[in-house]
Parts: structure tokens; C-alpha cells; sequence
């Protein structure tokens, strides 16, 4: 005999919680931005102890989920494959957690310049920026 | 002591709410027993509860609510507000995120779409520029024309205007922030950069002790 049929869905929050931890784990990503309302949300999450509000915006359909990510970053870190990384990262671990296949946007909304980039470039391997003077 | 709630407009009529007359026009929903709740949070906070007010079930429950909300209240007031340190710096960087047009620059990437603030990016640009020795930059714009849909998206333009130190010589200074941009575009934001128009829009001097003519001008 067969057992009951089962249907199994992942939700959105699961899918943007996954990415949104992916996401933090790379290199290079200092923060993950939101719009005004996530971080209003987050902020009143933060003060009365709930959970946070997601930072991803992420939609299920079918077996494809779409994600998308605004990422801060800082110089030292190419952009470009800042970009490619959050997308290898977060698709692989989405895969890994709904087996869902998913379509990362990323957006580098933001570049950090002064304060700790130049310790932190050079701790890194990613191409640099050639510093000013060494021509 | 009859209570007609609503009459035909919605409009209360009370024949004993005293000073809490409700304004014309306002809808204010009385207790059971008729009494308006605000003169009972009123006479509960002052302590003047009238004989009513003591026994009937209905104002005893308004009384409660408001001993409850004060309760409350007043616990949330005493916590300590410690707001996270970053919270000025997420509620600003939301709002200028809100309120700024969004310029994006297409990342090529074979994983999906991607994309770069051209502000941040002109940022970057502006600041490796700066950090060159005699020269400033004002303004950069950098932009990145949309490509046909299946086409390679074509290079980036940046157009940039800069202030020189007095006496860098200003044909070497243009070819070193031409390079300078070049390269930081490829290293750092990882947008190829095909053209790049540079103005040098003014000079400055920079003190020099040793030098007094410099400083006629200050």
C-alpha cells in the first residue's frame, strides 16, 4: 500500500532566511541592506527581542525561488566577483537546505571607503586596488 | 437612566457624561451601564470614582484597562533605551537608499544578474582619484549604456572633473587619473571602463613653509 500523498512547499521566509545567512558568510559583505520598512522592522525587532525581519526578499514558485540581495561592501573587494560569490554561495546553499533551484539577484548597493579598508584588503586575496603611489 | 447607544447618524446620546461631553460629530461608544470610559479613566486616575463607579462591573473593568495601560506604560518608560549602535547609520542608509534615484551598473556574471550602485561606484572612483598624490577629484559620473538582451553588455563611460595641485603638470596628471581609473575600475568594481573624460576644472596650492610667494593669496 502507498502512504498518503504528501505534498512539500518551502516558504518564502525559509528561502530568505537560508540566503540571507549564505549571504552574510562571504567575504566581503559587510552588511545586507533592506528597504525603509525591513529596517524599521529589524530595528523594533532588535528592541523587543522577536526575530528578525527578513533583509532578502525572496519568492517560491513551483521548484524555482528568486532572490534578491542588496549587499554592502568596502574597497579592497571586487565588486564584480563580490557579486558572482554571494550568487555561487547563496544558490548553493538554497540548493542545499530546499533543493530548490534559485535565481540570485544581487545588487552592490554600497561601497564602504575609509576606516578599516586598507588592514582588511590586505588580508585578503581579491585583486586590489594599486595603491596611490606605487607608479 | 435611558441609553439610546446609536441614534440614526451614529451620534451618542448620554444624559450623565458630565464634562466628557463627546464633540459633535464624534462617535464614542459608552459602557454598558452608560458611562463614557473616558470620564471613568479620568476619575480613576484622580482617585474621585463615584459610588457608581465602585460597584459597577463595567466601570470596574475600565478602571482595570487603565490601571493596566499605566502599568504598562510606566515599565516600558523606566527599560533603559539602549538602541543598537548602528541604528542611526541603518535608519540613514535606508532613507538615502529610499530617496536616491537607483543608477545601476550591470556586473557581468555568469550566475545571474547582478548589479552596482553607480553612486557607490563613483564614490569608489572619487576616492581612489583623491588619494592620488596632487590631485582631487569633484565629480564623477560613471554610467553603463544597456545591452541588447542576449549581447554582452557594453563598457562603462566615466566622465570625471578634477582639481590639480599648482604645478603638477596637467597633461601627465590627466594620463595618471586616466589610468588610475582604468584600473580601478577593472580591480575594484569589476566594470570594464572604455572612456573616461577627465576636466580639470581648477588648481590648488597647498601651503608651503618654505616657499612665501605660495601664500600671497591666503
Amino acid at each position: 500500500m502507498t502512504g498518503p500523498r504528501t505534498t512539500f512547499h518551502v516558504g518564502d521566509g525559509v528561502v530568505a532566511r537560508v540566503a540571507a545567512e549564505a549571504a552574510t558568510g562571504v567575504p566581503g559583505v559587510v552588511a545586507l541592506r533592506t528597504d525603509l520598512a525591513g529596517t524599521l522592522l529589524g530595528l523594533a525587532g532588535a528592541v523587543l527581542g522577536t526575530t528578525r525581519a527578513p533583509v532578502v526578499a525572496a519568492r517560491v514558485d513551483g521548484t524555482q525561488a528568486e532572490v534578491s540581495i542588496d549587499v554592502v561592501t568596502r574597497l579592497g573587494f571586487n565588486c564584480r566577483d563580490l557579486a558572482r560569490a554571494v550568487q555561487r554561495e547563496v544558490s548553493a546553499a538554497v540548493a542545499q537546505y530546499t533543493g530548490l533551484e534559485t535565481l540570485v539577484r544581487v545588487t552592490v548597493v554600497d561601497v564602504l571607503l575609509d576606516g578599516a579598508a586598507p588592514q582588511r584588503a590586505a588580508s585578503t586575496q581579491s585583486p586590489q586596488v594599486p595603491p596611490p603611489g606605487a607608479r | 437612566m435611558a441609553v439610546s447607544p446609536h441614534d440614526g447618524r451614529g451620534r451618542v446620546a448620554q444624559d450623565d457624561a458630565g464634562a466628557h461631553l463627546p464633540a459633535q460629530g464624534d462617535v464614542v461608544e459608552p459602557l454598558a451601564c452608560g458611562r463614557d470610559a473616558a470620564t471613568v479613566w479620568d476619575h480613576a486616575e484622580a482617585g474621585t470614582l463615584d459610588a457608581h463607579e465602585r460597584e459597577c462591573p463595567h466601570c470596574g473593568a475600565a478602571v482595570a484597562d487603565a490601571r493596566g495601560l499605566e502599568a504598562m506604560v510606566s515599565r516600558l518608560a523606566a527599560q533603559p533605551l539602549v538602541p543598537p549602535p548602528t541604528v542611526v547609520d541603518r535608519v540613514v542608509g535606508a532613507v538615502l537608499a529610499e530617496l536616491r534615484p537607483r543608477d545601476l551598473l550591470v556586473l557581468d556574471s555568469p550566475y545571474g544578474p547582478a548589479a552596482l550602485d553607480a553612486t557607490a561606484a563613483a564614490a569608489v572612483l572619487r576616492g581612489v582619484v583623491d588619494a592620488m598624490d596632487g590631485m582631487r577629484a569633484r565629480s564623477c559620473r560613471i554610467s553603463r549604456p544597456a545591452g541588447d538582451a542576449g549581447r554582452p553588455v557594453p563598457p562603462a563611460e566615466v566622465s570625471m572633473t578634477v582639481t590639480a595641485r599648482f604645478g603638477i603638470e596637467l597633461a601627465s596628471a590627466t594620463a595618471r587619473v586616466r589610468q588610475m581609473v582604468l584600473a580601478a575600475g577593472e580591480q575594484a568594481l569589476g566594470v570594464p571602463v572604455t572612456r573616461v573624460d577627465i576636466e580639470v576644472v581648477d588648481v590648488f596650492d597647498l601651503p608651503q613653509p618654505s616657499s612665501p610667494a605660495g601664500r600671497e593669496g591666503r
